[in-house]
């Protein structure tokens, strides 16, 4: 049989583990309070039940029944707080201060037991006294019982003890109530987080679990699965564009491959043309699509990764000049003016390999787009807050403010650089570098617009600094 | 020459025969890590060309075999993997050159005839010679007809790199890894500028032109 479920959450079964722990407690205090008092109060009786037996005793050995007869008429007298009966060989009453015995079976040892006494106060209320009673069979055969009430003290104990049982059980019951209200308290909690959890496993990334603002420990539970989720999201919003992006940007240049071998074939086979040009083409083209390919996986081995693989502590101003080096003569080459300044002795932590290529990037970009007579500026610096910054800046058309969040996307092109080789992937492998780096890549305006060229644009890769 | 191709992809392993044929050279193909053992300890061979993924004995452990044997064939890994510690981890093993799939048959070609070059040329000689053109290692300087050309420390490099394998076609990935050590590809004509400005140093002036643009592939230093 299955409980229900809010008997089966945690908190209602800690609640269990804590009654049953105070339980025991509880259980094990009674126990002691009953030995250290009632306990007591019960052998203090029971040691003056026997001395009485004794004395009684004593009085039959020494003078027969009439003697015990005598004595407990005088002992009734007195008001002693004992209770006697004295019954014959077969358990008849001869004479006594109660009715019968308390002792139910009685086989001719002398034989304990607790029993109460009924009393009645001058009200009418009826008050039950417990009792202690020994029972004996006399020498000659006739059998006494002698009682006592165990007195006032032990009365007490008995009914706080017999409180503490009541409370126990109301501590139980009222446990059991609070095991339910937190368990449906901390499944409530956990509902929002559950539900979010399912719509997730359906299919339904957008789903958010709700932050109480309670700061509780279920809040940062909240928070940081929604932020999972947001990264998770966004990684397969990029998964998904990229994929798009990838049949997109490799379709065109497939198909245009295809036909082309295609054409060559069937002129082959017509035997008419020379294939040479065809084949040259194809084999452009593959080489292009195969570049396309390496920057995807590289960029989807950054974002899988999460983090720069093989960090490593290195001057940036030296990683720059080596760049500067493989890049200056191609600027030269296309009338473009190259300028550096770098920072010496700086310190960053970071992947040589993906960074240089990330400001081979930029500056891939930087010569596609600027043309013949402008600038290009790398500069390498430490900024106030200990950031270090790689910056391009180039004279070339720039990008519109309202696209430069959109060309960092994978494959995205701007309409005006169609014309331009390329995939689009380099800005995107840059911001994979940079995220991956914990850093960021932030695009401006480059220095201005000068007659017909500019205004320009200035990408800045930004590195946090050095721990 | 002589090459052992350790490549499960019997595809992909027969395309490569084929081409590796055309170039003029002997292949012998293994399907397996295992298979590739016993073949490379039964022959001689100049180069093997060794996947990384097999399956029975994967590539790095085939190849920390042979070299804990004492073969010295030089190795080229191919992989479907390319991070930089998957390339570290393969020349760790004792592979000698990298080469991630997909990859341009041109590149496979260069980069297997240069590691074969390698090998025959292990002497340790202080001046290169190419033709009319004469490198000398320790005085870093170069002379074409007993005319000195004066280099840049890259120029220098490259060169050197291209009289290293001269007579063979090397690409500019090959150049951009060998000399300048960057392991990606520039969308831009980056390494093209560099050896025309070395073209203009070692060729203006003179009758024959030495470094030839191979179509397809790169560059070429023809004696």
């Amino acid at each position: 049989m299955r409980l229900p479920r809010i008997l089966r959450t945690a908190p209602f079964r800690l609640t269990l583990l804590f009654l049953a722990l105070f339980a025991s407690v509880a259980f094990a205090l009674l126990a002691y309070i009953y030995v250290a008092t009632a306990g007591e109060a019960t052998r203090r009786t029971d040691r003056e039940i026997q001395q009485e037996m004794r004395s009684l005793v004593a009085a039959y050995d020494r003078a027969g029944l009439d003697a015990v007869n005598q004595s407990l008429i005088e002992r009734a007298a007195s008001e002693r707080p004992f209770l006697y009966l004295l019954m014959s060989k077969d358990a008849k009453r001869i004479s006594g201060s109660i009715e019968e015995s308390p002792v139910d079976q009685f086989g001719g040892k002398p034989t304990w037991t607790s029993f109460s006494i009924t009393d009645q106060t001058p009200h009418g209320r009826i008050i039950k006294h417990p009792a202690r009673g020994l029972q004996e069979r006399l020498s000659g055969g006739e059998i006494l019982f002698v009682g006592a009430d165990v007195g006032e003290d032990e009365a007490y104990v008995f009914s706080v003890v017999r409180a503490l049982w009541g409370a126990g059980l109301l501590v139980i019951v009222l446990g059991l109530c609070g095991g339910v209200l937190m368990s449906r308290n901390v499944t409530r909690s956990m509902a929002g987080l559950t539900e979010v959890l399912e719509a997730v496993r359906g299919g339904d990334l957008a789903a958010r679990a709700p932050v109480r603002g309670a700061r509780d420990e279920f809040d940062d539970l909240a928070q940081a699965l929604n932020e999972m989720l947001d990264r998770l999201e966004r990684s397969m919003a990029g998964h998904r564009h990229a994929g798009d992006a990838i049949a997109h940007d490799l379709r065109s240049p497939l198909t245009r491959l295809r036909a082309r071998l295609e054409a060559a074939y069937l002129d082959v086979e017509a035997g008419k043309g020379d294939p040479t040009h065809a084949l040259a083409q194809a084999l452009e083209d593959t080489d292009g699509v195969l570049k396309t390919f390496v920057t995807v996986l590289a960029i989807a081995r950054l974002q899988a990764a999460g983090a720069a693989p093989d960090p490593v502590l290195f001057d940036p101003g030296e990683l720059a000049a080596d760049i500067c080096e493989l890049y200056e003569p191609l600027c030269e080459e296309k009338g473009v003016e190259f300028a550096a300044e770098l920072s010496k002795g700086l310190q960053t932590r970071g992947n040589k390999e993906f960074l240089a290529q990330a400001i081979a990037n930029v500056l891939d970009n930087a010569v596609k787009y600027t043309p013949s007579g402008g600038a290009i500026m790398l500069r390498v610096r430490r900024r106030s807050s200990g950031e270090v910054e790689f910056s391009v800046t180039d004279t070339g058309p720039g990008v519109p403010e309202a696209d430069r969040g959109r060309v960092v996307e994978r494959f995205v092109r701007l309409e005006n650089s169609r014309n331009q080789p390329g995939a689009g992937l380099g800005l995107s492998l840059v911001a994979a570098v940079a995220e991956a780096h914990r850093g960021r890549l932030e695009l401006d305006e480059g220095p201005g617009k000068v007659g017909e060229s500019g205004p320009g644009l200035r990408v800045a890769l930004i590195l946090p600094r050095a721990a | 020459m002589k090459i052992l191709i350790v490549e499960d992809d019997r595809e992909a392993a027969d395309a490569m025969a084929r081409g590796l044929a055309e170039a003029g050279h002997a292949c012998v193909q293994a399907s397996d890590g295992e298979e590739g053992l016993k073949a490379a300890q039964a022959g001689e061979f100049d180069v093997m060309i060794v996947d990384r993924m097999m399956p029975k004995m994967d590539g790095v452990k085939l190849v920390e075999t042979l070299r804990r044997q004492g073969d010295g064939t030089p190795v080229l890994f191919l992989s479907a993997l390319g991070e930089v510690g998957d390339r570290v981890t393969g020349l760790q093993a004792g592979g000698d050159d990298y080469l991630v799939k997909p990859y341009a048959f041109a590149e496979l070609i260069a980069r297997v005839e240069a590691l074969a070059r390698r090998r025959e040329t292990g002497s340790v000689a202080t001046v290169l010679r190419v033709g009319d053109l004469e490198m000398d290692l320790i005085a870093r300087t170069v002379h074409r007809q007993g005319k000195e050309i004066d280099l840049q420390p890259r120029e220098f490099q490259l060169l050197e790199f291209m009289m290293r394998h001269a007579g063979q076609s090397v690409t500019r990935t090959m150049l951009l890894e060998k000399v300048w050590e960057y392991h990606f590809d520039p969308q831009t004509n980056v390494i093209d500028v560099h050896v025309s400005r070395l073209r203009s140093k070692i060729d203006r002036g003179f009758d024959r032109p030495m470094l030839q643009t191979v179509r397809g592939a790169g560059y070429r230093l023809d004696a």
